[in-house]
Formats: structure tokens, sequence, C-alpha cells
């Protein structure tokens, strides 16, 4: 870790709990969609503005196609804890989602359905990241990446107020669909003093 | 302090709140499961025109037939289940009540955009016995971005295009020539390559000057233009060199089209005051295969074949690799 953000109990306190509300929300996925969630281990990483570019771009490249990223932000505030989901979508056959969600026409149109994966997924995990940490969040207006918003250019040129952020990276996998996508939430350290105080609430 | 006392407080503090929901500047609603309307505030009277008595108790999509079920309760349900807020914005659906704009002066939309959120609301038991629909006037915003878009969608024609052929300048081109040489590396679908140039174009621009000459490349453009096809990409290479990307196409393909634009260009003239100025086309083409492993490759070869035209007579079309 490049960072001393959290020290060693934290960290696994925060895996724990990213755990669970992976756990929580792929259920509510799963029993809303009616289809299995393929589970996979949180990533909890302490990220540099640079890196975090560089975390897009990679999950960019691994869709194999040169678009501009696909995805949702999405901020989240609360009892000293803010920062921002980004739901990143690779890999994800979008008729296949489509037709998950139960739309009859392929033809809507792809923000809808972006959208949609978001209010569910992101919900999801906010709600029961912050139902763990006792608390409530306010959630933002989810905006559409890639059409207005560049996010490896907004981080890499405009004047970022943090050096380090508390990135958990977490990947849900839709079994027998072509439906794949990566859910970060970025916590900067200018809004990390409310997290912390909870997780050692918790460890005590 | 007295039962009274509190009581009084408590009434007051339900008072300032009921009075601030009425006139908040967002629309609020309350729904149940069965969609009917428990809570409808001032905005939305005012705004719809429907009062508190119409609306109460009937299901939103009663009142509002043109909003889509179906889309609405997909927006609603997780709000239900997940018991999490969900969002729409009005990019997705500009609208989900269509408010006419009612600002003569300041507004440029016909209707309200908004966006919408949904929000949980629990009962005692902790079930989500109700959801609230909030509602954003964000009309403003949403012209500003539309305006946007459209000012940045003009300046990127504007940097592509070359003006005096109006076909794609170099720069723009070149990005496109490479973005189909990696489409075939990755997808192998067949693309060929023209580059051509106008023969004894120096003596065009010496003999009758370079207005003439001008006259003559907009004449070639405009005819090059009238060939092709939406997926074809045309750009000025240089001076009177010009390139086209053809794709999905093969060499017979791309030879086709080489020679309908020769034999057009050749029976046409340009007409320069008392003077009749004819010009002919020489075109190199090469179809994409795997030997070649770059852009500039790729027009290498394009290019050697033109010079074949060049050194064979010009007036025609050459491809390169040659089939046996």
């Amino acid at each position: 870790m490049t960072a001393s953000l959290l020290n060693e109990d934290q960290r696994d306190c925060l895996q724990e709990i990213a755990n669970v509300a992976m756990g929580q929300s792929a259920d509510r996925l799963a029993r809303l969609l009616d289809v299995f969630v393929v589970l996979s281990i949180p990533n909890v990483s302490v990220l540099t503005p640079n890196d975090v570019a560089m975390t897009l771009n990679s999950l960019q490249a691994l869709d194999g196609h040169e678009q501009q990223l696909t995805g949702v932000c999405q901020g989240f505030i609360g009892d000293g804890i803010a920062g921002e989901a980004l739901l990143i979508f690779n890999g994800t056959d979008y008729r296949d989602l489509a037709q998950l969600l139960k739309y009859d026409n392929n033809a809507e149109n792809r923000s809808e359905i972006l959208m949609d994966t978001t209010n569910v997924l992101g919900g999801a995990c906010l709600h029961s990241l912050a139902q763990q940490l006792d608390t409530h969040f306010s959630l933002g207006s989810p905006t559409l990446l890639g059409e207005h918003y560049d996010i490896p250019d907004l981080l890499n040129k405009r004047e970022v107020t943090w050096k380090n952020a508390l990135v958990v990276e977490i990947n849900y996998t839709i079994e027998d669909h072509r439906v794949n996508c990566d859910l970060l939430l970025v916590i900067s350290e200018n809004c990390i003093d409310g997290l912390l105080e909870k997780l050692n609430y918790l460890l005590d | 302090m007295s039962q009274d006392t509190e009581l009084s407080h408590f009434l007051k503090d339900v008072h300032w709140l009921m009075d601030i929901l009425q006139n908040i500047d967002v629309g609020l609603v309350v729904l149940d499961q069965n969609y009917e309307i428990s809570l409808w505030n001032q905005f939305m009277q005012n705004h719809s025109g429907k009062a508190p008595e119409i609306v109460l108790n009937q299901t939103l999509f009663s009142v509002f037939p043109e909003l889509s079920e179906d889309w609405f309760r997909r927006k609603a349900e997780p709000a239900f289940i997940l018991k999490s807020a969900t969002f729409t914005t009005w990019e997705q659906r500009p609208y989900l009540f269509h408010f006419p704009h009612y600002r003569p002066i300041t507004g440029t939309a016909r209707f309200m955009y908004q966006n919408t959120t949904i929000i949980p609301l629990m009962n005692t038991n902790g079930q989500v016995s109700h959801i609230c629909l909030i509602v954003y006037d964000v009309t403003d915003s949403a012209m500003n971005k539309l305006a946007q878009i459209e000012a940045n969608n003009r300046l990127e024609g504007l940097s592509r295009i070359d003006h005096l052929t109006q076909l794609y300048n170099r720069g723009y081109w070149e990005q496109c020539l490479e973005k189909e040489f990696k489409r075939f590396d990755r997808y192998q679908i067949p693309a060929s390559l023209i580059m051509f140039d106008i023969d004894h174009f120096k003596s065009v621009n010496d003999t009758y000057g370079h207005i003439a000459g001008d006259d003559v490349i907009r004449m070639v453009s405009a005819t090059l233009r009238s060939q092709l096809r939406d997926t074809d990409l045309a750009g000025r290479y240089g001076g009177e060199e010009f390139g086209v990307v053809l794709t999905n196409t093969d060499t017979a393909g791309a030879v086709e089209l080489t020679e309908r634009l020769r034999k057009q260009i050749e029976n046409q003239m340009v007409v320069f005051g008392e003077q009749e100025i004819k010009i002919t086309v020489s075109l190199g083409i090469c179809e994409l295969n795997e030997t070649i492993d770059s852009y500039q490759q790729w027009l290498e070869s394009a290019d050697k074949a033109l010079y074949y035209c060049k050194e064979h007579g010009r007036n025609q079309s050459y491809s390169l690799p040659q089939t046996p």
C-alpha cells in the first residue's frame, strides 16, 4: 500500500464490510433479475488520482474496444463520509443486459439501461455499506460517463484536490450472460475521517 | 413543560414542515404500492394544473396516461424491493410529466426538463409502504448542456473539414485511416485505400492561375463526394492529392469506384472565364492484407500504385498488390 490512510485493522474491517455489501447487493440483484451473480472478493486499495485514471484505462482496455469508457458515476455523502461510486461496464453485451432488465425492445437506448443497472447495483451496495456503518447516505443524481465526461482526462487535467483516495473495487459478473461490471467506490482522503471513526467503533 | 405546550410545539413544527413542502421549488408526489397518489404538493399542482382533490387516491397512470407504466414501474420497483433510492435524468428521458415551459421571455425550451429521484418511505415496521417521487426542474442546465454539445459538435466539424473541398482534412482523415487499419487487425473486415491526384496539376496552375486551380480541385472533390457511400471516408491529403478509405470493400469494389470516378472526371470540364479546362486523374489502390503492418505502410503501398499510373501514361487506376 502506497500510503497509510488506514491501518491494517481498519483495512481488514473495511474489506469485511465490502464483502458483506457485495454479497447483499449481489443477492438483491439476483432476486430482482432472477439470475446468478458470480461473487468475487472486493479489493481495497489506496490510490493516487493517476492510479485511478490508470485503473479506469485498464478496465477500458479489457473491453477490447477503443471507445470511451462506458459507465455511470454517482456521488454519496453522509456522516463525515463522502465519495463517488463509479460503475464501469466492460465486456458487457447490452442486448443481454436489456433482456435481463426486461426491456422487450433491443433498440431501447443504452443510457437508460446503464442508469437502471446503476440504480440497482450502486444503490443496493451503498445502502448495505451505509447500513453496516450505521448511517445513511444521501445519493446524488447519477451522471453518464463518456458522453460529457472523460474521467481519465478529468483526473489528469483538472486540479484535483486530493493526493490519495481509498478505492473499493467490486466486480459483478452475471452467470450465463455477457454482463460484467466493476463498481469503484472512491473516497478521497479529505472525506475519510467519518469512515475511520466508524471503523474504529466497529473494531472496539 | 405541560403536555399542551408540547403538543402546540409539535403542531407548529408540523405546520412549518407542511408549509415548506408546499412551497419548496421541487415537485413532491407520494405514491403507495398501487401507485395511487397520497401527496401532491403545490409545485405539482401549479405546473400540472391539476388540483390535489382531483389526483389524490387516483393512480399515477390514470392521471397521466402519457407516462409509460412499464417504464415507471421499472424505475420504482427497486425502491420498493431494494429500499434504495433510484434516479431518472433528463438525458435518458427529458421529462416524466409534460409540463409546458412557462417563462415567456427567458424560457427557450418547449417543456420542463426533469430529473427525478424516487425514495423509499418506510412505515413503522420497516417496510416500504410508499415511495416519494421528487421532481426537479432542470430546464436551464439541460438547455445549457444541449447548447454546449451543439457548439462542440460544430467545432469538431470545423476542425475536421477542409474548407476548399469540404472533404476531411489531412489530420482527421489520417486518424480515420489508422482506425480502419486497427479494425482490420482485429476483425479482418476487408478494406481498401485509394490515393489519387490530378494529372499535370502544376501546369493547370501555371497556365490558368491558382484560382482556376482551385476551381479544378473543387470540381474533382465534388465529383468524388457524389460517388461516395456513407461509410467511405474521403480526405484531402495534400494540395491536389486525395485519399479515400473504403470500408468493407475489396480490390474489385475499389476498382469499380476508381474507374467510375476517373471516367466522370475525364468527361467533365471546368469553365474558367473564356477557358475550358479538361483534366484527368490517376488512382492507386491498395487492399489491406496481413503483410501490411502499419497504416503508414498501407498509405505507402497505395502511393506506389499511384506512381505506377504516373509512370505508365496517367489517367488510369492501378492496384497493389497485383493478384496473379
